[in-house]
């Protein structure tokens, strides 16, 4: 374990100028201006776990055991295996900037370390009673230190394993006031839990042990693969809707290499907290990395909602500046535009590839909740090396592990390099399950709205209109590539009455009209005129005045975007669902094939422009269940 | 009621009431044709009707053999295939007790279950025509009013919301007929002629299935067909002179305003070019080859300078292109380069019995006109070229 030094920082000083009462200008006291810097490191018993044990990563350690007391505010142990401090350096650890991590200012441009600041532990020891006890490997007993506000103890020899362990008691003991910010008990320990569960995601190779009262609440083994190990923190049942995600792009110091597990659109979630995103092991809130992953998975859910997602991004230190936010949470990147386009290529790239047929019935989608639930690894998401993961799989595991594995070894970016480079699996084997490939031979109309036919896996039922809308929307983007459409004047002007501030926005669509082969112009005040409307429009039997009218109600309450491009898609959007089947009509058998043989074609055919799901799949798997086969 | 029918005369009857009675209908009884045999000293008849609530059909049939006369309600669907499967029959008796209809041939017996027949709604009434609410009534020759519904009946729109024109509008004035239709893209109007009063001025909107029905209704091209229009209604006669009408088309009229149809007709256009009319279908229908849903249209190249000629080129991407030329009787104007959905053109030059059609335009973006002698206007408009 490790501890530091460093000028005073900005905040400190900026700080300390109010609080003289006789407004004269002095100097600190140290006590209080470690009580004044825990107020940014030590928010909640959270925080100080997320300190202990990056400073526990730090120390390399391969198991770490997390205790909590009474929501953290009694007790906090965290105990590693690490490298530990040697006796002569306990009373310095304890020591405001004093950190073992880096030594000269130009570190700061390249922190390969969790911590780096060296105020961790002056600020929990400035508002709680701690203790550390530590050996190093070289030392034949450990030696404790304690220290409870100002004062310390002196070091004293005793019997203990090699590692360090850190007890935080009494929390806020001499900060009554923020002792009164805390929450319930059971509040407190599930952000703690909570932190362990995501510093853990990003070290599959350490073992986490999180013990609540008494009670062991996370046991996750040392050397599990990356895979494993965020798969054994969302659940099991999630496995075989996640699809692995990877990027390699190395380019001299600008190098990016990515892994991560991207939830199926049907996984997506009204917050953001199925997206955990990593950088070098550090878990960060980016919002150019939100953006791209919400980029990503445009048009395959709806906007509103954020897609699951864990992103484990590793680069180059100098490459990001982790120096900008008191907990780490946010870090500078130096190329923000490769990191975007890297995590928007990489996850598109995969959904593409991936089959995005949702399982029947969703299994958070409530009810059939029992019968949802598969505890067993899906169909094509095998997982454990040991019960029949892929071969690739393990190997890929295998190599992630020794590259970032060692504790002396934790940033071996070459190594990480040719592992990724070397083993990245077919996310058709390893993963999604096989596209469609051969032609279902019948295809039956349920109710004139729906499609039931089969694919390998099971039966796949189509919403006909939404499958039609995707294919009519990617048909008529690709169309308006070789230019303008060919449209139909009409005889006689079709007339659109509509309020005046929707014939006002008129002025901003008719560029896009233009292209469209729609031609419009307000009449009066209140109307509109159609003078030419698309021919392939007319042919899907879609009325200019409607159309038209529809679209300028749309453009009024959405408050259409300013981009052009956006309001492109909405337009489109509206043509393709305005020229699309509708539930309801009876269709042939011959377009019957022609429109499911249309799902394997198109991009994104699993989901229609609005996001909703085409089609769902009802697998042989799950027929076997229902009918008590297994 | 009992009648024997001769089953090829019984049959033509019911398919044309299966083909008004709706097939579903809340109220069952809508689903019947109604039978009603009467007998006047020997000569019996027997009358159906069917109505669907917008249209309704009353047919008389001459050839039975009226044993007793009466009434009777029955599904008309039903009815009809009974009627067709009975196919090795020459006459089929119709014997009607109670509620109940039972069909017969030499080695089958149907009973099906009917409804009072008091439960259907009244028939159509064919008034004469000095009663005060007959409406205005015209006559017309079945071959002509054949003529002017073939010539425009194509040309209405189908499930627009612009109700009227959903249906076809007829115009008198005096003598003069005109029929006109349009979907919004193009406009056809038909000219015939009609006996009236000289003062009769007509002008509604007439569905277009009872414009098609009353086609279909259409027996001998010489016999005249009477025409009554009410506030609310039309009433075709066929065969009118022989008193009691052969068969009684009643429709409701589209309510609503036809497009000024006068307005749209150009005027002023300076380019004519007039064809064989079959040489032009030829090479319209050819060039429609290639076409496709993203290019519809077909170009058209009107030239004066080395001969006067006419090329008509389609281009339809990733799947080729074609290119005709049709030879032009004669052409006036400069040369022009419009775009017109060959199938405006080709339902348009179908209809068409003239050996020669004019097409005059003025501007690619400015309609173009087809006529063919003095009884057919055309305009239609053209499509962007790109």
């Amino acid at each position: 374990m490790s501890s530091g030094t460093e000028a005073p920082s900005r905040r400190q000083s900026h700080q300390s100028g109010g609080s003289a009462p006789s407004l004269r200008i002095k100097s600190l006291a140290a006590l209080l201006v470690n009580q004044i810097a825990a107020g940014e490191v030590v928010e909640r018993p959270a925080s100080i776990v997320k300190e202990l044990l990056d400073n526990a990563l730090d120390a390399g350690a391969m198991r770490i055991v997390i205790e909590i007391e009474a929501g953290g505010v009694d007790l906090l142990r965290v105990t590693d295996d690490g490298v530990g401090i040697a006796p002569e350096d306990l009373a310095l650890a304890l020591a405001p900037h004093a950190t073992s991590k880096i030594f000269e200012s130009a570190d700061l441009d390249h922190i390969g370390t969790f911590g780096f600041r060296g105020e961790a532990l002056a600020s929990i020891a400035s508002v709680s009673r701690l203790s550390i006890r530590s050996r190093p490997r070289d030392e034949e007993s450990a030696y404790t230190i304690e220290a409870a506000g100002e004062v310390l103890s002196e070091q004293r020899p005793e019997s203990g394993p090699i590692g360090t362990c850190v007890t935080v008691r009494d929390l806020f003991f001499n900060t009554p006031a923020r002792r009164k910010f805390l929450r319930t008990s059971q509040t407190e320990q599930g952000h703690c839990l909570e932190t362990a569960r995501t510093l853990a995601m990003a070290h599959s190779h350490v073992g986490f042990t999180v013990r609540i009262d008494g009670r062991e609440r996370l046991n996750l083994p040392a050397g599990q693969s990356p895979k494993q190990r965020v798969v054994a923190i969302l659940g099991e049942e999630l496995a075989p809707r996640l699809i692995e995600v990877h990027a390699d792009e190395f380019d001299d110091a600008r190098g990016l290499a990515l892994w991560g597990l991207a939830g199926l659109p049907e996984l997506a979630r009204p917050t953001l907290k199925g997206q955990h995103v990593f950088v070098n092991g550090r878990p960060i809130r980016d919002r150019t990395i939100q953006h791209a992953i919400q980029e990503a998975y445009r048009g395959l859910i709806e906007p509103s909602r954020k897609p699951t997602a864990v992103l484990m991004l590793e680069m180059a230190p100098a490459a990001v500046d982790v120096n900008v936010h008191p907990a780490k949470a946010e870090v500078r990147f130096r190329d923000s535009g490769l990191v975007h386009s890297v995590v928007h290529r990489a996850l598109r790239e995969a959904l593409l590839r991936a089959d995005l047929t949702p399982k029947w019935p969703g299994q958070d989608r409530g009810g059939f909740r029992e019968f949802g639930s598969d505890r067993s690894p899906g169909p094509a998401g095998q997982l454990g090396s040991g019960s029949g993961g892929s071969v690739s799989a393990a190997a890929f595991a295998d190599s992630f592990k020794q590259a970032v594995g060692g504790p002396d070894a934790r940033i071996d970016y070459d190594a990480l390099r040719s592992a990724m480079g070397q083993h990245v699996p077919e996310p058709s084997q390893e993963v999604g399950p096989i596209p469609v490939a051969r032609p279902a031979d019948r295809v039956l109309q349920v109710h004139k709205s729906y499609l039931v036919t089969q694919d390998e896996q099971g039966v796949v039922i189509v919403d006909q209109h939404a499958l039609h809308e995707r294919v009519m929307f990617e048909q008529i983007m690709q169309r308006l590539q070789s230019g303008v459409f060919e449209s139909q004047r009409l005889l006689t002007p079709a007339v659109v009455s509509a309020p005046a501030q929707r014939v006002e926005r008129l002025a901003d669509l008719t560029p896009l009209f233009e292209k469209l082969g729609v031609e419009a112009a307000p009449l009066g005040p209140d109307t509109i005129a159609v003078h030419a409307f698309p021919t392939f429009l007319f042919d899907k039997g879609v009325d200019p005045s409607e159309f038209l009218s529809d679209l300028l109600e749309q453009a009024e309450t959405d408050g259409f975007p300013s981009s052009s491009e956006e309001a492109l898609h909405e337009i489109v959007d509206m043509m393709a669902c305005k020229a699309a089947v509708k539930a309801g009509d009876r269709l042939t058998e011959q377009e019957l094939a022609e429109l499911v043989s249309m799902r394997s074609r198109y991009e994104r055919a699993s989901n229609c422009p609005h996001g909703r799901p085409t089609s769902i799949r009802l697998s042989i798997r799950d027929l076997e269940r229902q009918f008590g086969r297994t | 009621m009992k009648v024997i029918c001769d089953r090829a005369a019984l049959l033509d009857a019911v398919n044309l009431m299966a083909s008004i009675a709706p097939a579903r209908s809340p109220k069952p009884q809508l689903s019947c044709v109604h039978l009603c045999a009467t007998k006047d000293g020997d000569a019996g008849r027997l009358t159906l009707t069917a109505t669907d609530a917008e249209v309704s059909l009353r047919l008389t049939t001459l050839n039975v053999d009226v044993n007793k006369p009466g009434e009777a309600l029955v599904n008309a669907q039903k009815l009809q295939q009974i009627v067709a499967a009975e196919d090795a029959e020459a006459t089929l008796t119709i014997e009607v007790d109670g509620d109940q209809i039972e069909v017969r041939g030499a080695d089958a017996k149907f009973r099906v279950f009917g409804f009072p027949p008091a439960e259907f709604p009244p028939a159509p009434e064919f008034l004469d025509a000095d009663d005060p609410r007959a409406g205005k009534i015209f006559t017309v020759q079945a071959a002509s009013l054949e003529t002017l519904v073939g010539r425009t009946l194509f040309a209405t729109a189908r499930e627009t919301s612009r109700y009227a024109i959903n249906g076809v509008l007829l115009s008198l004035k005096g003598k003069k007929l005109e029929l006109v239709a349009t979907d919004g893209r193009r406009l056809a109007l038909a000219r015939g002629h009609a006996e009236a009063s000289a003062d009769t001025e007509i002008a509604c909107i007439i569905p277009s299935k009872a414009m098609q029905m009353a086609s279909k209704l259409i027996d001998d091209p010489d016999e005249n067909i009477r025409v009554a229009i009410t506030d609310n209604q039309v009433i075709f006669g066929f065969n009118a002179d022989a008193g009691e009408p052969r068969a009684v088309l009643a429709s409701a009229l589209v309510e609503g305003a036809f497009p000024p149809y006068e307005d749209v007709i150009p005027t002023d256009q300076d380019k004519r070019a007039v064809f064989d009319a079959a040489a032009l279908r030829s090479g319209v229908r050819r060039a429609a080859l290639l076409t496709n849903e993203e290019s519809r249209g077909v170009r058209m190249n009107f030239t004066n300078n080395d001969g006067n000629s006419l090329r008509v080129s389609s281009r339809a991407p990733e799947m080729g292109e074609a290119e005709i030329d049709v030879n032009v009787d004669s052409y006036d104007g400069d040369a022009i380069e419009i775009g017109f959905n060959p199938t405006f053109l080709i339902d348009a030059l179908k209809v068409v019995d003239e050996p020669q059609v004019v097409i005059e335009m003025k501007a690619p973006n400015k309609p173009g006109l087809i006529k063919a002698g003095a009884d057919f206007v055309y305009v239609v408009m053209p499509v962007s070229l790109q």
